[in-house]
């Protein structure tokens, strides 16, 4: 389960005059963020390009930290106790990042030693996963060649090696094909249906109302509205997703004018 | 633990790259001692004259000077005949030098006055002047047994010539030979830590950025600290594995090196490399966390490749330094990395001896160095910025 209340984060401008008073020489990145994200759920966070989503994603898998506001992940604070949210957590960021060199296998294997399993352990916990993400045709072959939606799959599997009860997808489905894309929709939903707490980004519409049973749209570092797809619907009188978008962030820069 | 995990990792991992194998293990270790040793040797042979070894002089009328020829014969020169166009032949190679006797030659030796001799030689092409040399010094012999014989003959001691009688004498265990050599040894030593650990410095830090895939590691249940270190394990065992088999490869080429040519009696024998290698050691850390600590302030491999580049001179700051300057062995350079270990190498080539507490404060201001630059490491691991 995650839990974020105002999270704010800004970072220095590059380039920035030092003579230009002090909020003109930081961007902010998150304004304030607050959602939850409960177990056996798929939480979406939409939002266009440059909204805010990495950051958030990163403050939460405790890359960096947050100037004020607080987030926990199944009870413990970003903050405070990093190795135990580490732990609970299974980060995927936005692009595969996996190691050309290695195979899809050596991959998996590395980060389950890496989380503490012993040899015999981690072979058999990157074998489970290489069969239930389909990846024993290219699990022994070395990831320089792989496609988009390989590297994904690995990174995947990599995310999910320590068990980890929470699952946080910065834009998984970026650059897959169909094909793909359902396939890790299916992966993504007997996740959630297992009992996992799932938090997916993305800034597409239709993937978003397809998956996700919560969602909350950011827009400017600041979540607009949070809600199932019915009640955001309702809430703004619109009956696409895409026009209670457009409404729900005008709203805010509205609110931002007067 | 995962210390020691993600420091096999990044050694298989690096052991599929063939840049990082051929740089590590092939340039540094094999391909620097042959390029710097060979060129050594071939300068070495063509400055020393083996006055042993019985070689021909092309002499144009030998009939004039018999004694002279006489001579040159105990100074184990066969005479042969001249070609017929003396300076085409030297200009061109076929013969290296020639010496013509001129027609007066006999008379002026009669007559007491200085005797002609002309030597040709081509001074642009090195075998010719080496020859030349050769029959320089043995014709120089020659006049001073001539002179000698006509003050006797006057009734004068020819003693009365020589005003001065210097006698050089030589302190240094070594000859100036010696000396060259002693100061390319630890430079091969640290060029071949540096290119030993350069790809895989790189590859770890600034590569894993510039592939993202440091997001994700960073993410695991581990601290940052263990990662840097990780790293930095991975990179000293191939500085370490680079800079073993440069010792080896050092063995085994002056094992063939005619070291009669290097004019003294240097010894590379397998103490003396073992000698060499362990006080250069300490540098196998120092330059490891030098690589790591430079290469994490950079994004992109092709940054770090500028960085580390520009790095490179620093080993070979001091072997010019030393060639210049000649700075003398102090307690002051002594904890100097890089600088004391080129000191205390030459020296042990030497075979001067070395104090105890200079090799101390070597190895103590070469591993405090290491630890200062290790915290630096990971302090800059602990930046926000590392994932931008």
């Amino acid at each position: 389960m995650i839990v974020a209340e105002e999270l704010y984060k800004s970072f220095k401008r590059v380039g920035a005059s030092r003579r230009k008073p002090a909020h003109e020489q930081r961007i902010v990145a998150v304004n304030s963020v607050s959602f939850k994200a409960d177990d056996g759920c798929i939480t979406g966070l939409l939002g266009p390009n440059g909204a805010g989503k990495s950051t958030t994603l990163r403050m939460l898998a405790t890359l960096v930290k947050p100037e004020t506001g607080t987030a926990s992940i199944d009870g413990y604070d970003v903050s405070k106790h990093v190795l135990q949210v580490r732990q609970h957590l299974g980060f995927m960021p936005h692009n595969a990042g996996i190691y050309p060199r290695l195979t899809a296998r050596e991959n998996i294997q590395y980060y389950a030693r890496l989380c503490g399993l012993n040899r015999k352990d981690s072979l058999q916990r990157s074998g489970e996963l290489i069969e239930q993400l389909t990846m024993t045709k290219f699990a022994d072959r070395r990831a320089n060649g792989f496609s988009q939606g390989q590297k994904t799959k690995v990174a995947l599997a990599r995310a999910l090696v320590h068990r980890p009860q929470t699952i946080m997808l910065d834009e998984p489905t970026n650059g897959l094909d169909v094909m793909a894309t359902r396939g890790l929709r299916d992966i993504i939903r007997q996740l959630a249906a297992d009992g996992h707490c799932i938090l997916f980004s993305s800034h597409i519409m239709q993937e978003v109302a397809a998956l996700c049973d919560h969602i909350a749209i950011i827009s400017d570092g600041i979540v607009a509205i949070e809600g199932s797809l019915n009640e955001i619907l309702g809430r703004t009188g619109q009956t696409d997703l895409e026009d209670a978008f457009v409404s729900a962030t005008q709203a805010l820069s509205k609110g931002d004018d007067e | 633990m995962s210390l020691f995990i993600i420091m096999l990792k990044e050694i298989v991992d690096n052991l599929r790259d063939r840049q990082t194998v051929f740089y590590a293990l092939l340039f540094g270790p094999v391909l620097l001692p042959l390029l710097l040793g060979g060129s050594l040797v071939a300068s070495f042979k063509q400055l020393s004259i083996d006055f042993d070894q019985v070689t021909t002089l092309s002499v144009a009328n030998t009939d004039k000077a018999p004694t002279l020829i006489e001579f040159l014969y105990s100074n184990n020169i066969d005479v042969i005949d001249a070609p017929a166009n003396i300076q085409s032949s030297v200009r061109n190679g076929e013969t290296l030098v020639v010496l013509e006797i001129t027609e007066d030659f006999g008379q002026a030796l009669r007559d007491g006055a200085p005797a002609p001799l002309t030597l040709h030689v081509n001074n642009a092409d090195k075998d010719s002047v080496k020859a030349a040399r050769r029959v320089n010094t043995i014709l120089n012999v020659y006049e001073q047994t001539l002179s000698n014989l006509r003050l006797q003959h006057r009734g004068i001691d020819p003693s009365v010539f020589d005003s001065l009688n210097v006698v050089e004498n030589d302190v240094s265990s070594e000859g100036a030979n010696g000396q060259l050599l002693a100061s390319i040894l630890p430079f091969l030593f640290i060029m071949s830590m540096v290119m030993g650990g350069f790809y895989l410095a790189i590859d770890t830090t600034a590569g894993e950025r510039e592939r993202q895939s440091l997001e994700p590691l960073l993410s695991l249940p581990l601290s940052r600290t263990m990662v840097v270190m990780g790293k930095y394990a991975a990179t000293v065992c191939f500085v370490l594995l680079s800079s073993l088999l440069t010792a080896l490869s050092i063995y085994t080429l002056f094992k063939f090196f005619p070291v009669e040519l290097m004019g003294g009696q240097v010894r590379f024998d397998g103490a003396t490399v073992t000698h060499a290698f362990l006080l250069v050691s300490p540098l196998i850390p120092f330059i490891s966390a030098l690589l790591i600590s430079v290469s994490a302030v950079t994004r992109s491999t092709k940054e770090a490749q500028t960085y580390l580049g520009l790095l490179m001179v620093i080993p070979m700051a001091p072997f010019f330094l030393l060639q210049f300057l000649n700075i003398r062995s102090t307690l002051v350079s002594m904890p100097l990395p890089m600088l004391s270990q080129y000191q205390l190498l030459e020296s042990a080539v030497l075979g001067d001896s070395i104090p105890t507490l200079h090799i101390i404060l070597s190895v103590v201001g070469t591993l405090g160095a290491t630890a200062i630059l290790l915290w630096l490491a990971a302090r800059l691991y602990q930046r926000e910025k590392l994932l931008d």
